[in-house]
């Protein structure tokens, strides 16, 4: 995306930020950053969540948090015109004018100096071709939906293409591949640098390094406010500087992986033609067999929508409507946990993808932890408290912080008390929804590992982590995947991710590839 | 405004028809002699009635049915309506929800007024069957949205994680469901208190539940308005506590319910 610029003359920055400090409650939240944005090329701020990324993307916009004490100088583009796409595009579209609505009004004042007649069709001509440039092929059935009849990124292309039509010299994409499978993500790859390749500057802010890694000309790297490394991202890649880059670029390389249990004897949990179905008529998912023995760790990968969150939801007991059988050491599992009885739902526990959701947002966190002990295992109140304490003091949460209610606590935190909440049941089949998707690198390497830590030590605990997330596959014995509900592929993690059989592996590896995230050890 | 300056309003405006209504009766001592209709001093300092009773007199005794019948109403339809909404949000047995919620859809199309009064010409009811009858039209409203709070709150995945915990039903039910609906039913409680009180007055101005000359605000404002230009006070002092009545009782709510500024969570 640099080569559209010519090497003799340096290249004018269209924006361009110095020493820009932004303090709320004299707490610095960004301190002392500079950024040029250069017209065509991808500039990247990296930094784990929290790391200012987003305040400084906004300040481009001339936008800054409310109350905030704000020194440094931003130059913005003359016209002032810096498009934005926001993590959850939903939020910036009206919900309840169609598309053609929200993008004819910014078209309209484009194609006011034309005769009065031929504005329709001007506008008409603008829209489309934005929409073409933001790769949204279909566009003419698209233009008649209603924001939420979009997929997530068919809205994040909307967006786009307002930006586009704004005519916005910059375009300031905040976290676009968070929670996307790596199919879509490649998609998104692909349209930001389309959208470089027109001569407009994106700023990207992400923690997805396989995307800045394939998009970015320039890398800053951002922690606690501040910039700790920039540079071009080839030589960032090569020979990153300061440690923490090191560290942050580090932690993406899968860990390696246990040996499997050699003599797996009986499986712990067995699923048989399992047919689960949706509102009673809809089938959403077949496994015709899969086990899982002590001590292994299966990953349930494939796209979203696939039928992955429901085949865990079948094992935990929270999706009832399904045949077969469910055995959990040779007896078959009640299909509704209330049936399950206290000694069966300690044994398969599972934990949810949205860890803020699933925590009782009035009580402490502690205590939420602790009442797992109790319930499940009789446990006194008072030993309750103390196992939940020391268990979540090992998987790095302090005592203070867990005494707070969830409000308080960070995503990532919160994740690793709803991994314990779970472990306190002692558990011998434990399920992980997507639990590692919109965590940062390091965070997200923190939780791997404790799981990996977790099968080693505990000797009888099976893992099911389900996931869209290449790396977090590679640390499983074996791999499921799954397609369209029905389970297309399944063998050791080596074979299946070196030589894919069926044709979504296959494409799922490709993209892989693509993005440079799995690295064989 | 902040809190606790609206709490305090809240407070002021309503403990003036509160006291009245529930301390007047023993302050207004034995009736006077009856004098003229409609006239204004003569001893009398807020005037006389269409009947020539004490205006002041009446007033102090006539908030007690008002008062009591509204908030008896409101408690008894919150009675009924929080364990039948409550049960059907959390239950997955669709035949038992149907069971709890029909029925009461069918009290919801008839108009609430036309029922009072449809029931209050069978029966004459007193105060007591009054409040009977003014809780019963209230529940299907009550029950609905208990309903439709706690079923958002019964989605949540935190209720599949406390059940995942094996809590018990009550815990899930009450501790987590009930307590996250709170909000809702606060404010709530406070429009349907409001609600109440109209269909009290209502049906007391139209004489439904208490004498057609009982010392009562609703029937002085019903009796008096014929002298309205002769002597207002009769009908505005009256008019005027209840109104006091229902906005003092929503600033309350909206007090209470306004969250005190607790730390934000900490955000990327």
């Amino acid at each position: 995306m640099n080569d559209e610029t010519d090497p003799t003359t340096p290249p004018e920055p269209v924006a361009a930020i110095h020493g820009l400090r932004v303090e709320i409650d004299d707490r610095p939240i960004v301190d002392g950053v500079d950024l040029r944005v250069l017209p065509g090329t991808v500039t990247a701020l990296v930094g784990a969540s929290g790391s200012g990324k987003t305040t400084t993307g906004l300040a481009l916009l001339g936008e800054y948090p409310p109350g905030a004490r704000v020194t440094g100088e931003v130059q913005r583009p003359a016209d002032g015109r810096v498009g934005y796409v926001p993590q959850h595009p939903a939020a910036v579209l009206n919900p309840a004018r169609r598309v053609s609505a929200l993008l004819d009004d910014l078209a309209r004042p484009r194609v006011r100096h034309l005769p009065r007649p031929q504005r329709r069709t001007a506008a008409r001509e603008l829209v489309l071709r934005a929409l073409s440039d933001a790769r949204l092929p279909d566009a003419e059935a698209l233009l008649r939906r209603y924001p939420h009849q979009l997929s997530g990124g068919q809205q994040q292309r909307v967006v786009l293409a307002q930006a586009l039509l704004l005519g916005a010299r910059v375009v300031v994409a905040d976290e676009p591949t968070t929670g996307q499978d790596p199919v879509t993500k490649s998609g998104i790859v692909d349209q930001l640098a389309a959208v470089a390749a027109r001569g407009i500057a994106v700023v990207l802010l992400s923690h997805d390094l396989d995307v800045v890694r394939a998009l970015a000309d320039e890398v800053l790297v951002l922690r606690a406010g501040r910039v700790v490394e920039s540079g071009p991202a080839a030589r960032l890649w090569q020979a990153p500087r300061h440690e923490w880059t090191r560290r942050l670029l580090g932690e993406q390389r899968p860990a390696p992986r246990e040996e499997a249990p050699a003599d797996p004897g009986l499986p712990t949990l067995h699923v048989r033609n399992l047919t689960a179905v949706h509102d009673r008529a809809t089938t959403v998912l077949r496994v015709p067999d899969l086990a899982l023995h002590p001590r292994e760790c299966l990953a349930v990968v494939g796209r979203s929508g696939s039928g992955k969150t429901t085949l865990g939801r079948c094992l935990a007991g929270l999706h009832r409507h399904h045949d077969g059988e469910i055995l959990l050491d040779g007896t078959p599992l009640p299909r509704s946990l209330r049936h399950r009885g206290r000694d069966r739902l300690a044994a398969v526990q599972y934990v949810f993808q949205d860890a803020r959701a699933a925590f009782d947002e009035h009580r402490p966190v502690l205590h939420q932890v602790a009442r797992t002990a109790v319930r499940l295992r009789g446990a006194g109140e008072r030993a309750a408290t103390d196992e939940a304490s020391a268990t979540l003091a090992r998987l790095g949460l302090p005592e203070d912080l867990a005494r707070r209610r969830p409000g308080e606590l960070s995503g990532g935190e919160l994740q690793r008390a709803a991994l314990a909440r779970a472990l306190l049941a002692h558990p011998r089949v434990l399920i992980c929804d997507e639990i590692t998707s919109g965590l940062d690198t390091v965070t997200r390497r923190g939780i791997l590992d404790l799981l990996a830590a977790l099968v080693r030590d505990r000797g009888d605990l099976a893992l099911v982590l389900i996931t869209h997330d290449p790396a977090t596959a590679a640390l499983a014995h074996r791999i499921a995947v799954l397609d369209a509900g029905e389970v297309v592929e399944q063998g050791p993690a080596g074979r299946v991710l070196t030589e894919p059989r069926h044709p979504f592996t296959v494409a799922l590896r490709e993209t892989i590839d693509r993005l440079g995230t799995y690295t064989r050890a | 405004m902040t809190a606790p300056r609206r709490l305090l309003l809240g407070l002021a405006v309503v403990a003036v028809p509160l006291l009245l209504a529930l301390l007047g009766p023993l302050f207004a001592g034995e009736p006077g002699p009856r004098a003229a209709s409609f006239t204004l001093g003569g001893g009398h300092w807020l005037g006389t009635d269409f009947v020539g009773r004490d205006v002041w007199q009446q007033v102090l005794h006539g908030g007690r049915t008002v008062v009591l019948t509204a908030l008896a109403a409101t408690a008894l339809a919150y009675l009924v309506a929080l364990p039948v909404g409550l049960v059907s949000a959390v239950t997955h047995a669709r035949r038992l929800e149907e069971l709890l919620m029909r029925p009461l859809d069918v009290l919801l199309a008839v108009p609430s007024l036309l029922l009072v009064l449809l029931v209050a010409s069978v029966f004459t009811p007193g105060a007591a069957g009054l409040a009977l009858l003014v809780a019963l039209v209230n529940v299907p409203d009550a029950a609905r949205i208990v309903r439709a709070a706690a079923a958002e709150a019964a989605a949540r995945p935190a209720v599949e994680a406390l059940r995942m915990q094996g809590e018990s039903w009550w815990r899930v039910a009450v501790g987590y469901v009930g307590r996250s609906s709170l909000r809702t039913l606060a404010a709530d409680a406070g429009i349907r208190l409001t609600g109440v009180l109209y269909l009290v007055s209502t049906a007391a101005f139209l004489g439904v539940g208490v004498a057609p000359d009982a010392a009562d605000w609703a029937v002085m404002v019903d009796r008096n308005r014929t002298g309205l230009f002769v002597q207002p006070w009769a009908v505005v002092v009256p008019a005027l506590l209840i109104v006091a009545l229902t906005t003092g009782t929503n600033l309350l709510f909206d007090a209470a319910l306004e969250k005190s500024p607790r730390r934000k969570g900490r955000r990327p």
